[in-house]
Order: structure tokens, then sequence, then C-alpha cells
């Protein structure tokens, strides 16, 4: 635990000083949120609320693309890698840490996201808050694991930008599946259902176990 | 080289044996086989489609396995066969998507369903062709072949994974149930036996060859492309 | 400082395959605190694989690594056992630059679970003369200076057994001078030192044994005493020769290899 809390604190210090994954993330969200707008037909203001769940997913699985990519850019940089490597620990605590970091900054961009995807079409979110970050937060717990592990794969190949999303899209999809059914349920009934709940942890749980094994095999030189 | 090598060797020369011999009588059965009276001649793709399957799950369980047993005793051997078994299992899914859809067209009217079972499996095709690519891209040796395995065991969890989505979700399929009460109408039953027999032991013809075929290569790459043997010899 | 005289590092018939590639074939290291290895040899001899080996950062395709820690009941075997032990300094620094010097410490000393970070940072910081610039960002340093912050990564831990991957490259002499001396007293007080390097003048100051390797195998092995002598200075040399292909037209060469 302490190697996790030692990496995130690392992880979240040096981006708060350069702030270049956040901004990135950002930028881009509200740029698919504006070609949504170009591309979506004038007039779609009743439809927009059965397609928003997707719609915003889409934003957030971009997102999370931009940032992964970048994940592990710092720990390549003067070979910091290997200092992680070194430590007499699991190294699964060393994925676990950069994995939270990974979702924390993932949540904070889905909330501003969110919100201007909610100006840009005038949709009422706020008044669900609080059960949509719920769902926001057990999604993006089942994209940060997978993620964190792929990402560590991909920038140590060629094409590593594109890589990524080749490997990571088809392992999201029960992720995906299960938050963009929890996101239509809020929106329409107040609150997800257990069904969906249910599954985001079962998957959740899954990847987080799996990825925390698997990294160690991946740091190995 | 291992002892394996010789062994693999001769089975799959037997098998190729067998091979020969099955896909003779396949034929003749299939083509012998009566014509379904509603769908036609389009329904002898059921001789071909499950069996395909079949190969092509095992060949992605093949992978797992090796890369599992690869990542625990770090043999090559085992990274060699996950390789064959995620080239083979690539190969029958793809003509098992092929084959689907002709005999969807002719049945149910449209060449795709967003069916559960054709969901899944179109995300495995995904999942191995990222595995392939993902091998092609990594400059090779353990590296890439411990995030194969890694990434190979990440995709045999997806199957239960999206079969779990899928089961909560409802989504009652359209694809028919597999084969166990004896659906199969008077005469369908030995062509279809014979389709399972004979791509199972060409699957497995495949998985061999292809093994055979990465073990000679390795063989071959370290006799050929180690700069370091010749100042060794020279030292020597 | 810990008592290290029962530190110990032992490898047996290390072999390393990069896919077609072998970079190691066959090499034995054994070695107690209170001495240093140099391992020599030209560039792609296999000196950075060995050390990252031993490091437990790569694992050996076959072979045997036991690291012995002073103090503890039995051999660690493994390589989570061997990493508790060991401090690395890698050929580049291993630092992150967007914190501060003593951050980067207090972070690797937390991934080690040391008692006092912060205290320990500043100590590692005074002793090599970096307290005045702790609050720097690293990115910001010379490359004496990370250098010297690099060593105080690797030590955070107080590791019997310290491996350096090339340290005096990019130093100008002062800078070289200075780190020579801190090695040597790292091995005075009983810390076991391997080191990597291609500056055999440098690697006499500082070790007092030295093995050439030349295309993964040890081609000569320079015991206590023969440092410095000719017979180590003709095995580099030969090594170094050995290593470079046969330049064309060039038929005087010191190497008698296989003509094409």
């Amino acid at each position: 635990m302490r190697v996790l809390a030692a990496i995130l604190w690392k992880d979240l210090i040096t981006e708060w000083r350069s702030r270049d994954r956040v901004v990135a993330m950002l930028v881009f969200s509200l740029l698919v949120v504006i070609v949504y707008h170009f591309a979506l037909p004038e007039g779609t203001g009743p439809d927009i609320a059965v397609h928003t769940p997707g719609l915003l997913w889409v934003v957030f699985v971009f997102a999370a693309l931009i940032g992964l990519n970048r994940a592990f850019a710092m720990e390549l940089e003067n070979d910091a890698l290997a200092g992680l490597a070194l430590i007499p620990a699991d190294r699964g605590w060393v994925f676990a840490g950069k994995a939270v970091a990974n979702a924390l900054l993932l949540f904070l961009v889905q909330g501003l996201a969110a919100a201007a995807f909610g100006l840009v079409f005038d949709i009422d979110l706020a008044a669900s808050a609080l059960p949509l970050a719920g769902v926001f937060a057990l999604g993006t717990l089942g994209i940060a694991p997978v993620g964190t592990l792929l990402s560590a794969m991909a920038v140590r190949t060629r094409f590593r930008e594109v890589l990524l999303p080749i490997l990571l899209l088809p392992a999201l999809f029960p992720v995906l599946a299960g938050a963009v059914e929890g996101t239509a349920e809020v929106l329409r009934d107040g609150g997800p259902s257990f069904a969906s709940v249910q599954l985001l942890l079962v998957v959740d749980g899954i990847y987080w176990i799996i990825c925390f094994i698997g990294f160690d095999y991946v740091l190995d030189e | 080289m291992n002892g394996l090598g010789p062994i693999a060797s001769r089975l799959r020369t037997v098998s190729g044996a067998l091979l020969g011999i099955l896909l003779v009588t396949y034929v003749y059965t299939v083509a012998n086989a009566p014509i379904d009276s509603v769908q036609g001649v389009i329904q002898k793709i059921l001789y071909v489609h499950p069996p395909l399957a079949y190969g092509a799950y095992l060949g992605f369980v093949v992978t797992a396995v090796c890369g599992g047993l690869y990542l625990w005793r770090a043999d090559e051997k085992w990274d060699r066969l996950a390789i064959a078994g995620a080239e083979v299992g690539v190969i029958f899914c793809t003509l098992m998507i092929v084959t689907g859809p002709i005999w969807a067209k002719g049945t149910w009217g449209k060449w795709w369903s967003w069916d559960p079972r054709l969901t899944v499996t179109l995300l495995l095709w995904f999942v191995y062709l990222a595995y392939l690519l993902l091998r092609s891209f990594s400059e090779g040796g353990a590296r890439t072949a411990r995030f194969a395995a890694v990434y190979g065991l990440v995709g045999i969890a997806l199957i239960p994974l999206n079969y779990f989505v899928i089961e909560i979700f409802g989504g009652r399929g359209m694809h028919p149930e597999n084969l166990e009460r004896g659906s199969l109408g008077e005469g369908m039953g030995l062509p279809f036996l014979m389709g399972n027999l004979t791509l199972f032991v060409a699957f497995w013809w495949f998985v061999l060859a292809r093994w055979e075929l990465e073990n000679l290569r390795a063989l071959g790459l370290a006799k050929r492309a180690d700069p370091m043997a010749r100042a060794r010899e020279e030292i020597a | 400082m810990s008592p290290a005289a029962a530190t110990r590092l032992v490898a047996r018939s290390l072999v390393k395959r990069f896919g077609p590639v072998t970079a190691l074939d066959g090499v034995d290291v054994d070695i107690e605190g209170g001495h240093a290895l140099a391992v020599l040899g030209p560039n792609g001899a296999g000196k950075s694989t060995l050390l990252r080996i031993l490091a437990g950062l790569a694992q050996a395709t076959s072979g045997e690594l036991t690291v012995t820690r002073a103090g503890a009941a039995a051999p660690g075997r493994g390589r989570r056992a061997a990493r508790a032990g060991v401090g690395f300094a890698g050929h580049a620094t291993l630092l992150y630059p967007e914190l501060s010097a003593r951050e980067n410490l207090i972070f690797h000393g937390r991934l080690h679970g040391i008692a006092d970070p912060q205290g320990r940072a500043d100590a590692l910081l005074a002793d090599e003369g970096l307290a005045t610039v702790a609050d720097r960002r690293a990115g910001t340093f010379s490359r004496g200076m990370s250098q010297r912050l690099s060593i105080s990564r690797a030590l955070v831990h107080d590791p019997g057994v310290v491996l350096l991957d090339e340290p005096f490259s990019g130093l100008d002499r002062r800078a070289g001078d200075r780190l020579s001396l801190r090695l040597r007293a790292l091995r005075d007080e009983g810390r076991l030192v391997v080191l990597v390097s291609h500056d055999l003048a440098r690697a006499s100051e500082i070790a007092d044994r030295a093995i050439v390797l030349l295309a993964g195998r040890v081609a000569h092995t320079a015991s206590a005493g023969e440092l410095g002598r000719d017979a180590l200075e003709d095995a580099y040399a030969r090594a170094l020769d050995a290593s470079l292909p046969p330049v064309p037209g060039d038929a005087g060469g010191t190497t008698a290899g296989p003509s094409a």
C-alpha cells in the first residue's frame, strides 16, 4: 500500500506541475463534444436524451486513450521505470498506484466533459449528478486497470499511439456495456439498476486482479 | 532441441494422413446429405460453420493456456505454440465469420444481426487480431512473448465476461441453439459428425505444422542472426 | 553503516538471450562486501545486460543468482530478495525531472519503505553536497549533479550491493574525480560495488578486481592486485579489437578475423 500511495503522490504532483495530460484530455473532450454538435443534425432535441449515454462514453473513451498514451511517457524519459521495477515489494502495487492516478484524472475530466456536453445540448445533467458520478466512477474503475496495463505494454512497442486503442477497445466492451446502460438508467429512472451496478463491480474486480498480477511480467526486461 | 519436437512432428504426420482420409469421407457425406426442405442447399453451411467455431475457440484457449505456461516456466516452446494457436484460431474465426452471414442472408434475410453470440465472437476476433498486431509491433524476444501472453490471458477472460454482459442485459439471440437435442434432420447427423471430426483434426494439423515451423525458424535464426557468434568464435 | 562483511553476490553461468541474439553466454560472478568489481568490455559485450540481471531488473534465460544480505539469516534466492539489498544506478539517471532533488529521494525512500524518507533524503543530499539545491527540480541539474543525485537515489535504502552502469560517462574531469572518491568510500564502508565501464583508468581507481566481457563471455579475469597490470590492459585491448568488424583494406589489423 505504501508503494501505491508513493506512486499516486508522485503521479499527481507531477501532473499538477505540468498539467499537460489533464489539459490535453480536456481540450480533446471538448472538441469531440463540439464535433457532435456539428455532426448531429439540427433539432435532435428530444432524441438527444436517448443517445446521451453512448455519446458521453465515446468522449470518455477518447479522453482515456489520450491520457493513457502519456501515462508511461515520464517513466521512460530517464529510465525511471527501472527505478519502479527495482522495488523490493510486489510490482503489482506500482500498477495499482498508476491505475488509481489514471482513474482520478479520467474521473476529473469526465465531470468537466459531461458538464460541457450538458451545456452544448441543453440537457440537465446536474439534476442527477450524484448517481451519474457513481456510474462514471464505476466505469472509470474498469477502464483504468486494463488501460494502465496495456499502456505499459504499448509504450514499449513501435506505433505505440496506434496500438493502444487497438488493444484496449475490444477489452472495454463489458465495461462500456455496463456503463452506458447504467448511465441510461440514471437519466431515465434517476438511478442505475442493480444489474448494471453488479456487472460493473464484477468486471472491475476481475480486471483489477488480472492486471495486478500481469503487470509484474510486463515490467520485466 | 526439446523432446517435444520429434513427437510433434510425428503427430503431425499421423494427423495429416488421418486428415486426408477424413477429408474425402467428409466431402462425400456432405454431397450426399439431403437438401433441407425449408432452407435449401444453403443449410449445408451447417456442416462447416459450427466446427469452425469450435476450432476458433479452441485456438484461443490454446493461446491463453500456452501463454500462461510461458509466463510460469519461461520456456519459449510454449510461446511458439501460443503463436500457432492464435494464428490458426484467427483463420478459423475469420472463416466462421464469413460463412455465418452467407447462411444468415439466406435464412434470416440479412447478413448480420447483433445477436449476442455474433457480438461476442466478433469481439473475440478483434482481441486476437490485436494480439497478432501486438506481436508484430513489438521488438521480439522474451518481452514480446510476455506481453502477448498477458494479453492472451486478458482476452480469454473476456469470453465469460462478455457472456455475463449478455446474460445480464438479456437479448435473446436469433442464433440457433447448439445442437444437442437431436435437432438434426434425417441423414444430417453423419455429415455433421464428419465435419466436426475433420475440422478438429485439421485444426491440430495446422497448429502442429505452424508450431514446427516456428520452432525451425527460431533454430535457424539462432544460427544465422547472432552477431556475437563471430566474435565468440574468434576468442575461442 | 551495515555490517557488510557477510554481503555476497554469486552468479553462476548466467545466460541471457534476446530472441536469436545471445547477449550473455555463461557468465560467473562471485564477489563479497568491501570489494569492487569492474566489468569491462566493448560496446555490446553484455555489460549492461549483466548488471541489469544482477539488479533483478531483467531475468536471466538460465543460470543462478544469489544475493546474501549482511545480517540476513539465509542467502536470499529469487529476484525480490535480490532487489531488496541492491542499489542500482543506471546509464540513465532514473530521476523524474518534474520533481525536486529532495522529492526524488523521498519518493524512492517511500518505495523502499524506509523509516524516515525525509531525514534520509536530507542526509544523502548533504553527503553529496547537494543540500543547497535540494528544492530545485532535477530536470534543471547539470550532468554531474544529476549523476550525484542518481547515486544518492541508488543508496536511499542503504543497500549492501551497489551496481553502477557507466557512472563516469559525460562527466568532466573534476566531477569524475569526485565521483571516484565517493565510490571508493562506498567500497571502504564495506559495500559490494559492481561497476560497468569502458574506461579502464577510472575503473582501476575503484575496483580491486575486474572481468573483461566479450560477446557475452568472460574473456579475462583479473583478481586483486592484478589491476593496472599489463595483462589486463592487453586483454581489454584484445577484446576491443575482436569486437570490431574487420576494416576493409586493413590487412595489418591486430585481429585475425575470418576473411569474408
